[in-house]
C-alpha cells in the first residue's frame, strides 16, 4: 500500500485467557495495519475474537504477545494511567448500548471526554461539544437529557462524543447492534460522512449491509484473520434503503 | 490542580442528577447526627435542671444527719441520734451558721372533709422556710412561739391544697393528720417535679415540738438543716459543726463522727455524677443511631457502585484515571456526608425546641454535641465512601462496560 500514516499497526498479537487451567486462545498471530481515513469493518461470528481485538485496539486489554502501535505509539509498554490517557486523546468509543449518562443533557455527555484531558489541549470543551452535536445533526437537541432522545438521537450524541476529542481512530462495537433497520442504516451513513471528511473509522458488526458501507472488510474465525477484502460496490444510503423496501415487499 | 477541579463539578453533577439517591444516602447521617444532638443535649439539659433545683435550695445549704450504715438495703442507724441537746448547741454556740431547723420526717395520712392521702409531714423549726429557701404563697409560716407551744398549725404544698381542698385557698381550714388535727396557715411555693420524678410539693410542714408530741411519738431528729452565714463559710462551718456535735456526743478522739455533713456543693457533686451517667448512657445511644446511619451510607454507597458499574466503565474507557474514579466518589461521599451533618444539626437544634414548646423540658443544645455528631458523620462518610470508591475506580473497564 502507501506511504500514508499507519493508525493501527499489529505485529503477530495474540490474547490468551486462562481459566484455571484451561488456556483460551482468543486471538492468535493477527496482523492489522489500518491507514489514516480507512473506514474497516471487522465481522466474524460470536467467539471469532472480534471483541477481544476491539478491546486491545481500544487499549481496554494488552495483548499477551505481540506488538501493537497506535498512531505510533506503541502500547505493549503503557501504564495503566498512561492506557487511560491514550484512550483519552486518541480513541473515540462508540459502543452498542450507547452508554450515555442518565439524566445528564446531551451537551454534558459530549463533554465528557474533555473532562478527562490532561493535555490542556482544549480551551472551549463547551463550544467543541456544540459543533460535535452539529456534526451528527443533533445541534437542535443540545439540551435535551439523554432519555428525552429515541435510540437513533442517542447514538448519535455517543458519536458526536466520540468525536470530541478529534481522536486518531473512532472505534464503534456494534453501534447499530440495538436500532431498527432504518436508524441503522443513518447511522452508517453517518459513519459514511464522517469517514468522508477524513475520520478514521473501525467498526465491529455483525450485520452484512451494514458492513457493506465500509471501504474493507476483515473477518475473524477462531481469533484468526479469515479474509481481508477492498469492498468495490459499497452501499449508499439510497441503495441500502432500495435494498430494504425491496426485501419488505 | 485543574483536573480536581474539574472531577468537583462532575462529583457535584453526579449528586445533582440523582437527588433521591443523594437524599436517602444523607438520610441516615441527618437521623443520626440529629438524634446524637438531641440525646446528649437532653442528658445535659437533665443535668441542669437537677442542679439548678438544687442550688434553689441555697447555695450554703448544710444537711447534719445521723450515720447509717446500709446492709442489705436496710438502713441502720450506727451513731447517736441527734437531739434538742444538740441543736440548742448549734443554734447558740455557732459562730459560722447563720441558723439551724431539727427536722424530724414523718408519714402519715393527711384528712380532710374531700378526700385523704398519704403524705410526708416534716417537724421544723420557724427557721426552715429561709434555710430551705422556700416561700409562702398564701397565709404565712409559723412563728417562733407556735413551735415553742407546740400548736397544731401545719403549712401544705400544692399537691396537697390540690388533692385535699380542691384547688381552693386551705389557709385557715383544717387537716388532720391520722388523728391530730392542725390549722392550715399557709400554702408553699410551688417547687414542681424533681428531675428523677420525687414531687416536692406532696409534703405538709408543722413545728417540730408538734410532730414530736403529736405524731412521732419521739424527742430525738433525723436532721438538721442548716445555713452558713455565707458560701465560702460552708467549710468553716462543716468543721465548727463537727466540733460541736463530737463534744456534745462525748467522743473519743480515735473515734470516728458519728454523724455525717453533707454540703451543698457535694450534693452538687452527687449529682453531677449520676446525671453524667445518663448523658453518657444517651449519647451510646444516640452513637449507636449514628453508626446504624454509617451503615445506611456504606451500604447505598455500595449498591450505587454497582448501580453505576457501566457509568463507571465508560468514564474510564473515555479516558477517566483510577484516581480520578475513586476522587469523583469520595468527593460524592464527603459531599453528602457534610450535608447531611448539617441538615442533622438544623433538625436536632430544631427538635430541641420542639421539645421544649411542647413539654416546657428547656434543652440548651450543647456545642460539644455539635461537634461530636458532625465529627463522627464526616468520619463515616470518608471511611465508608472509601471502600465503595475505590472497589469502583479499581473495575476492570471492560468488565465495567459490559455490565448489565
Amino acid at each position: 500500500m502507501s506511504d500514508k500514516k499507519k493508525v493501527i499497526e499489529t505485529k503477530k498479537i495474540g490474547r490468551i485467557f486462562k481459566n484455571g487451567e484451561i488456556e483460551v486462545h482468543a486471538l492468535t498471530g493477527v496482523d492489522l495495519v489500518i491507514e489514516e481515513g480507512e473506514f474497516v469493518a471487522i465481522m466474524g461470528s460470536s467467539g471469532s475474537g472480534k471483541s477481544t481485538l476491539l478491546n486491545i485496539l481500544g487499549c481496554l486489554d494488552k495483548p499477551t504477545s505481540g506488538e501493537y502501535y497506535l498512531d505510533g505509539v506503541h502500547v505493549n509498554s503503557l501504564d495503566k494511567n498512561q492506557l487511560a490517557d491514550i484512550r483519552n486523546q486518541k480513541i473515540g468509543f462508540i459502543f452498542q448500548s450507547y452508554n450515555l449518562l442518565s439524566r445528564t443533557s446531551a451537551l454534558e455527555n459530549v463533554e465528557l471526554p474533555l473532562v478527562y484531558d490532561r493535555t490542556g489541549r482544549f480551551s472551549n470543551p463547551k463550544e467543541m461539544a456544540k459543533k460535535a452535536l452539529e456534526q451528527v445533526g443533533l445541534g437542535h437537541r443540545i439540551d435535551h437529557k439523554t432519555n428525552e432522545l429515541s435510540g437513533g438521537q442517542q447514538q448519535r450524541v455517543a458519536i458526536a462524543r466520540a468525536l470530541v476529542n478529534d481522536p486518531a481512530l473512532i472505534l464503534a462495537d456494534e453501534a447499530t447492534g440495538n436500532l431498527d433497520s432504518k436508524t441503522s442504516i443513518d447511522i452508517a451513513d453517518l459513519f459514511v460522512r464522517l469517514n468522508n471528511a477524513g475520520k478514521t473509522i473501525l467498526m465491529i458488526t455483525h450485520e452484512p449491509e451494514i458492513a457493506q458501507f465500509a471501504k474493507r472488510i476483515v473477518t475473524f474465525r477462531d481469533g484468526r484473520v479469515l479474509t481481508d477484502e477492498i469492498i468495490e460496490n459499497r452501499s449508499t444510503k439510497e441503495s441500502a434503503l432500495r435494498d430494504l423496501e425491496a426485501t419488505a415487499q | 490542580m485543574r483536573q480536581l477541579l474539574k472531577t468537583f463539578k462532575v462529583a457535584f453533577q453526579a449528586i445533582n442528577k440523582n437527588r433521591t439517591r443523594s437524599l436517602l444516602t444523607m438520610l441516615g447521617i441527618i437521623i443520626g447526627v440529629g438524634a446524637v444532638i438531641m440525646t446528649i443535649s437532653a442528658g445535659e439539659g437533665a443535668t441542669q435542671q437537677v442542679q439548678d433545683q438544687i442550688s434553689g435550695l441555697g447555695t450554703n445549704l448544710l444537711i447534719i444527719q445521723v450515720k447509717e450504715e446500709r446492709r442489705g438495703g436496710i438502713s441502720v442507724r450506727k451513731g447517736k441520734e441527734l437531739t434538742k441537746k444538740d441543736y440548742e448547741i448549734l443554734r447558740d454556740n455557732s459562730v459560722w451558721l447563720e441558723k439551724v431547723s431539727p427536722m424530724i420526717v414523718s408519714g402519715g395520712n393527711a384528712i380532710t372533709s374531700q378526700g385523704n392521702k398519704t403524705t410526708i409531714i416534716y417537724g421544723v423549726s420557724e427557721d426552715y422556710f429561709s434555710i430551705m429557701s422556700r416561700d409562702v404563697d398564701l397565709g404565712e409560716a409559723f412563728s417562733e412561739l407556735d413551735v415553742q407551744l407546740a400548736k397544731q398549725v401545719c403549712l401544705v404544698g400544692k399537691t396537697i391544697k390540690d388533692e385535699l381542698f380542691g384547688g381552693e385557698s386551705p389557709v385557715g381550714r383544717t387537716l388532720r393528720i391520722d388523728k391530730v388535727p392542725f390549722t392550715v396557715v399557709g400554702l408553699l411555693e410551688e417547687q414542681g417535679q424533681v428531675g428523677m420524678g420525687g414531687d416536692q410539693d406532696d409534703l405538709v410542714v408543722a413545728p417540730y415540738t408538734t410532730v414530736q408530741n403529736r405524731l412521732a411519738g419521739s424527742t430525738n431528729f433525723n436532721v438538721f438543716m442548716a445555713s452558713a452565714v455565707t458560701e465560702d463559710k460552708i467549710d468553716d462551718a462543716e468543721v465548727e459543726v463537727t466540733d460541736l456535735l463530737r463534744e456534745s456526743h462525748k467522743m473519743l478522739s480515735n473515734q470516728e463522727d458519728d454523724f455525717e455533713i453533707t454540703t451543698q456543693v457535694e450534693l452538687n457533686e452527687i449529682t453531677g455524677e449520676i446525671t453524667g451517667i445518663l448523658t453518657i448512657l444517651l449519647g451510646a445511644v444516640a452513637s449507636i443511631s449514628l453508626l446504624v446511619g454509617g451503615i445506611g451510607i456504606m451500604n447505598i454507597m455500595l449498591v450505587s457502585v454497582t448501580e453505576r458499574t457501566r457509568e463507571i466503565g465508560t468514564r474510564l474507557a473515555l479516558g477517566a484515571r483510577e484516581s480520578d474514579i475513586l476522587t469523583q466518589f469520595l468527593i460524592e461521599a464527603i459531599t453528602l456526608s457534610a450535608a447531611g451533618g448539617i441538615l442533622g444539626i438544623a433538625f436536632g437544634i430544631i427538635g430541641n425546641q420542639i421539645i421544649y414548646k411542647a413539654t416546657d423540658f428547656y434543652i440548651p443544645t450543647a456545642g460539644y454535641a455539635i461537634a461530636i455528631g458532625f465529627g463522627f458523620a464526616a468520619l463515616i462518610g470518608v471511611a465508608f465512601g472509601y471502600f465503595p470508591a475505590r472497589k469502583a475506580a479499581r473495575l476492570n473497564p471492560i468488565d465495567a462496560l459490559r455490565y448489565e
